[in-house]
């Protein structure tokens, strides 16, 4: 089979023009984001694991180690099958502090950037000979096809464009860990073509070469056994290497962290791909060794170049142009990813370390350009090493050395989530170890043509071992070794042992409540403008607000932490977390002043709510038994609140809410000063109190007086993290009965005060009345006669008043029964309006009687005209000079009503509620007694009628109508004997 | 959680006896997909738990 370079070249061509089309279709939307978002496309893009490897290495790795060659798959199929606790666990963290990388990782964990920079570094060194297999395998396959040696050529016009792509597709965001949509549907659409490809050959060798499954059993029990018992079988401990090394990289390798941690969609989406991506490598495998058998079947000599037997099992070109295909579309995906997690990772762990970003105005361009130009040097080095060294080397050689260099970060990955005692010194001088044996051993030879010399001792190693399992054994033991033994024997950081208590499986993190000196949303711009520039502070802030759904107001100390933190996760996202870290220490700092440190409590159940599904055991009755005590307060019918040693409030729990008005999510986390009034001052008092309770403190809450009473006790104890908690009770209602029956209790004193007085009123007042009675007899002057007169019927309203007054002091009970007799309405509103003009006040004010015709209700006209006077001269009073008070009268059904108009200011709303209470008054001291309408209700209630108060009136904007409702008069109204008696 | 300690012995058995799969190369006695049916069958395991860990869950 030849074909010609510039054909080959433009199917090439073609197909990546078609990976831009795909491109742009899901970045116009053209494509649906419902499809474009599907768990599918995630499993398919994390398909880039099968590279180039996948195509050709597995094809001679299978023609040299039989089955052996699965490990591939079934490696990365183990990681997968143990994403809940291993996967789930690391995408937990990159995604809760914005990790996009493995560099990211241990320079977060180990609180170092010389981590991050080491993990670079390998991860640098190691993939370069996997990006040489990617373009060793385009321009070994252009030169078979071609018969030529023109690969090089073309290898390079593909490195060319599928570094554009990546330019164009990858490097639109600043920040690395947001989501490439476009550049998933893209890598998902290469998988689906490799997958087609492989299948497609498959089908080809199984049915186009042999007669399908039964036949090919019986050419391998017949003239094929002979040719499979040259293939050599992989020791155990080969094989078991080799899984080992696999499932490192299925997850460590940086193409590979960057799409399972930094662009999956959620947890979900990762436990799908715990099945779903083992099937995709089972189908992706299938295939390798029909291809491998059935080019054995088809070739008449033994085949040279195993690796590219896909394109000898059929003479037909688009047999081999598929084949292209597949290994294009293999190979254009692993060096995309690579390109992108790789440049992150130098950015972030090179470049901004060793030139730390400036405010400057462009912050996110500068960034973006640096990336793009750290994207295209690490896909032409790739093209570079293939050219220099690659194309010396077997593919399993380059592999080989790639995976055992990833390798060497799997005991800092496993220490990272399951051992919280590893320490940076540890881990530093573990992968140093590792690195450097593996440098020595398997990168280095790669590079120089003579035997490097012995490794130590490999003698313990079996002698006929393979340098590459001699080399990882040594690497790995040493590692391991020193990341253990240095760990235990070093110092751990504070900063080291929080980043471990984050990092660990099933840990929660014990933040610590400090102060920070920013105190409003504002300070952080403004600090954080001096690191990055107003614009990118701006931004940055804005986006950690949105993120966390709170407001520019924002001034909780909680908040504000949180705050911060979100911020460091979003600058390490686009800086790296050894540059995000020094920029908020520095610019955001927390103050350090002798206020005590305690743990975040409302953090870290924020955290444990959030994993509690995952919890399990006894962290899960633990948690379960936390819940319980936490809904008994809550629930608590009394208000409860707890406050730490520096006095931010940590509980507000559902009745204090009630009582207050204040949602607990909305001031959980404030200082106490700056919790709204009263609060402040009423739980500071509680809160410097001696555990003494504060009864009925009043407070006015939401427009009501309130009588509250606190209880306080300290939180301290062997396990307390110190801090108070506060009862409040609402004794309002406590209060209000108690001020009633001190009222009951005075106004029974008055009444036997009044009572008293009225006994020795009587008295004078007969004698008063008696001698008024002489004075008429003894002379006929109509003036004096009329005085007399006056007299008498004063000494009478005094002797009713001081009879009401002994009867009210008696519990209400009248001294005389009340008299059934006729009164008519219209005479005594005369005689009221008569009597009241007696008095001096409120001489300016006009009185009328608009009662026009003749209504007669039964009763005492004496009493009834006492409450005429009482209801006129309130009237009079509450008047502005020139007022006008009129009374009316009315029949409604067997009732009469009488009603006082006046246009005065009208009631005190405050009274309103206790108008016919006893002592009930707002005028000045000594001008009432606050009786008159308690006696005119009395008399009302006695006469069975009923009394109204509307103040304003309906229709009017002020001034007061009080109507007295009376039955009427009727003829058979019979008067009732010894009704009440005086006892 | 108790799914997961299943998957873990899963994965941890299936890596030590995993070596017994090459034994299937150039064996005539051996159907040449075994190993294929194998994992297809660890697949469907994994399904299945992966469901049960769902319902663990809810």
């Amino acid at each position: 089979m030849s074909v010609d370079a510039i054909s080959l070249l433009l199917l090439g061509v073609g197909y990546l023009a078609l990976l831009f089309g795909c491109g742009v279709a899901v970045e116009r939307g053209w494509v649906s984001v419902r499809i474009t978002r599907h768990p599918a496309v995630y499993t398919l893009a994390l398909g880039v694991y099968a590279s180039a490897w996948a195509i050709y290495g597995s094809i001679e790795f299978a023609a040299s180690s039989g089955f052996g060659y699965l490990a591939y798959y079934l490696g990365a199929a183990g990681a997968f099958l143990l994403a809940p606790v291993l996967l789930v666990p690391i995408q937990r963290i990159t995604r809760t502090y914005q990790l996009a990388s493995l560099a990211d990782l241990f320079a977060f964990r180990f609180r170092s950037r010389w981590a991050g920079l080491l993990v670079t570094l390998v991860s640098l060194l190691a993939v370069l000979p996997l990006l040489g297999i990617q373009v060793k395998t385009l321009g070994e396959a252009v030169d078979v096809m071609t018969q030529s040696t023109r690969g090089s050529d073309v290898s390079l016009l593909l490195c060319v464009i599928i570094a554009a792509f990546a330019v164009f597709f990858g490097a639109r965001h600043s920040h690395l860990h947001a989501r490439h949509d476009t550049l998933l549907a893209a890598i998902a659409f290469e998988s689906i073509i490799k997958l087609v490809a492989m299948l497609t050959l498959g089908a080809v060798a199984l049915w186009g070469v042999f007669d399908g499954p039964q036949h090919l059993q019986q050419w391998l029990g017949s003239e094929g056994q002979a040719l499979q018992t040259q293939t050599s079988k992989l020791e155990p401990a080969h094989w078991r290497t080799l899984l080992l090394l696999f499932f490192a990289a299925a997850f460590l390798m940086p193409h590979l962290f960057h799409i399972t941690f930094a662009e999956s969609l959620s947890r979900y989406t990762l436990l799908q791909a715990s099945w779903t991506l083992p099937l995709f490598l089972l189908l992706m495998a299938l295939p390798v060794p029909l291809i491998w058998w059935a080019a054995q079947a088809q070739a008449d000599a033994p085949i040279t170049l195993p690796a590219y037997a896909a394109y000898m099992i059929h003479t037909h070109p688009w047999v081999g142009a598929l084949a292209f295909l597949g290994g294009l579309a293999a190979a254009s995906g692993t060096m995309i990813m690579i390109s992108l997690a790789l440049s992150g990772m130098v950015l972030n762990h090179i470049v901004l370390v060793a030139s730390p970003p400036e405010a400057r105005t462009d912050l996110y361009g500068w960034l973006r350009w640096l990336r793009r130009g750290l994207i295209v040097s690490v896909i032409i080095s790739g093209w570079l090493f293939y050219t220099g060294v690659g194309r010396h080397q077997d593919l399993t050689t380059l592999g080989l050395a790639a995976f055992v260099g990833m390798a060497q970060c799997l005991p800092g990955m496993l220490a990272l989530l399951y051992w919280p005692g590893a320490n940076r010194n540890g881990m530093v001088a573990g992968l140093l170890a590792g690195a450097l044996i593996w440098l020595w051993g398997l990168w280095l030879p790669l590079f120089v043509a003579t035997p490097v010399p012995t490794l130590p001792f490999t003698p313990l190693l079996p002698p006929d071992s393979p340098l590459w399992y001699q080399v990882t054994l040594l690497s790995l033991v040493a590692n391991i070794v020193l990341l253990i033994s240095v760990s235990l024997f070093s110092r751990t950081s504070e900063g080291e042992k929080s980043a471990a208590e984050a990092c660990s499986v099933d840990a929660v993190i014990r933040s610590k409540r400090l102060p920070l000196e920013a105190a409003t949303v504002d300070d952080f711009t403004t600090h954080l403008a001096q690191a990055l520039g107003d614009e990118a502070a701006h931004r940055e802030v804005n986006r950690a607000l949105m993120a966390l759904h709170i407001t520019h107001q924002e001034r909780r100390p909680y908040a504000l932490r949180r705050l911060r933190d979100r911020i460091q996760a979003n600058l390490s996202g686009l800086m790296g977390p050894s540059v995000a870290r020094d920029i908020v220490d520095r610019y955001l700092p927390y103050r350090h002043d002798d206020a005590p440190v305690t743990d975040d409590i409302q953090f870290v159940e924020s955290r444990l709510e959030a994993y509690r599904s995952r919890l399990t055991g006894l962290a899960r009755e633990l948690d379960g038994l936390r819940r319980h005590h936490r809904q008994t307060l809550t629930h608590l019918p009394v208000g409860l609140c707890v406050f730490g040693d520096d006095s931010e409030l940590l509980m507000w729990n559902q009745a204090l809410t009630k009582l207050s008005g204040i949602s607990g999510e909305s001031v959980i986390g404030s200082r106490r000063d700056s919790l709204p009034e009263p609060w402040p001052t009423l739980l500071g008092r509680a809160l410097e109190s001696n555990n003494a309770p504060l009864y009925k403190q009043p407070a006015h809450l939401h427009g009501r007086d309130y009588f509250l009473t606190l209880h306080k006790a300290d939180l301290s104890g062997d396990d307390s993290r110190g801090g108070s908690v506060v009862l409040i009770e609402d004794h309002s209602e406590m209060k209000r009965l108690e001020d009633e029956l001190v009222h009951a209790a005075r106004l029974a004193s008055i009444g036997q005060l009044a009572a008293g007085v009225a006994h020795e009123i009587g008295n004078p007042i007969t004698g008063i009345s008696s001698l008024a009675q002489n004075l008429r007899y003894d002379t006929d002057d109509p003036i004096l006669l009329e005085t007399a007169d006056h007299i008498q019927t004063l000494t009478q309203r005094v002797t009713k008043i001081v009879n009401s007054l002994v009867g009210f002091a008696h519990g209400g009970r009248q001294t005389v029964p009340l008299p059934r007799d006729p009164v008519n309405l219209t005479t005594i509103s005369e005689d009221a309006l008569h009597l009241i003009h007696l008095a001096r006040s409120g001489e300016d004010v006009t009185l009328t009687n608009a009662c026009s015709k003749a209504i007669v209700v039964r009763g005492d006209a004496q009493r009834l005209t006492q409450v005429m006077v009482n209801l006129l001269g309130n009237a009079r009073d509450a008047c502005a000079p020139s007022g006008h008070v009129t009374i009316s009268a009315g029949i409604d059904g067997h009732h009469a009503w009488w009603q006082v108009n006046d246009d005065g200011h009208g009631i005190d709303p405050t009274v309103r509620d206790r108008l016919f209470e006893p002592f009930t008054t707002t005028k000045p001291a000594g001008e009432g007694t606050g009786l008159g309408l308690s006696l005119a209700y009395q008399i009302i209630t006695e006469h069975q009628g009923k009394i109204d108060v509307a103040s304003p009136p309906p229709g009017h904007s002020r001034g007061t109508a009080i109507t007295l409702w009376l039955p009427l008069y009727q003829q058979d109204d019979i008067t009732p004997h010894g009704q009440d008696s005086d006892c | 959680m108790y799914v997961y300690r299943i998957m873990l012995f899963l994965v941890f058995g299936g890596y030590l006896l995993s070596p017994l799969l090459m034994n299937g190369w150039g064996n005539p006695d051996i159907a040449w997909y075994r190993p294929f049916l194998i994992w297809g069958g660890l697949i469907a395991l994994t399904v299945w738990l992966e469901q049960k860990r769902k319902l663990d869950e809810r």
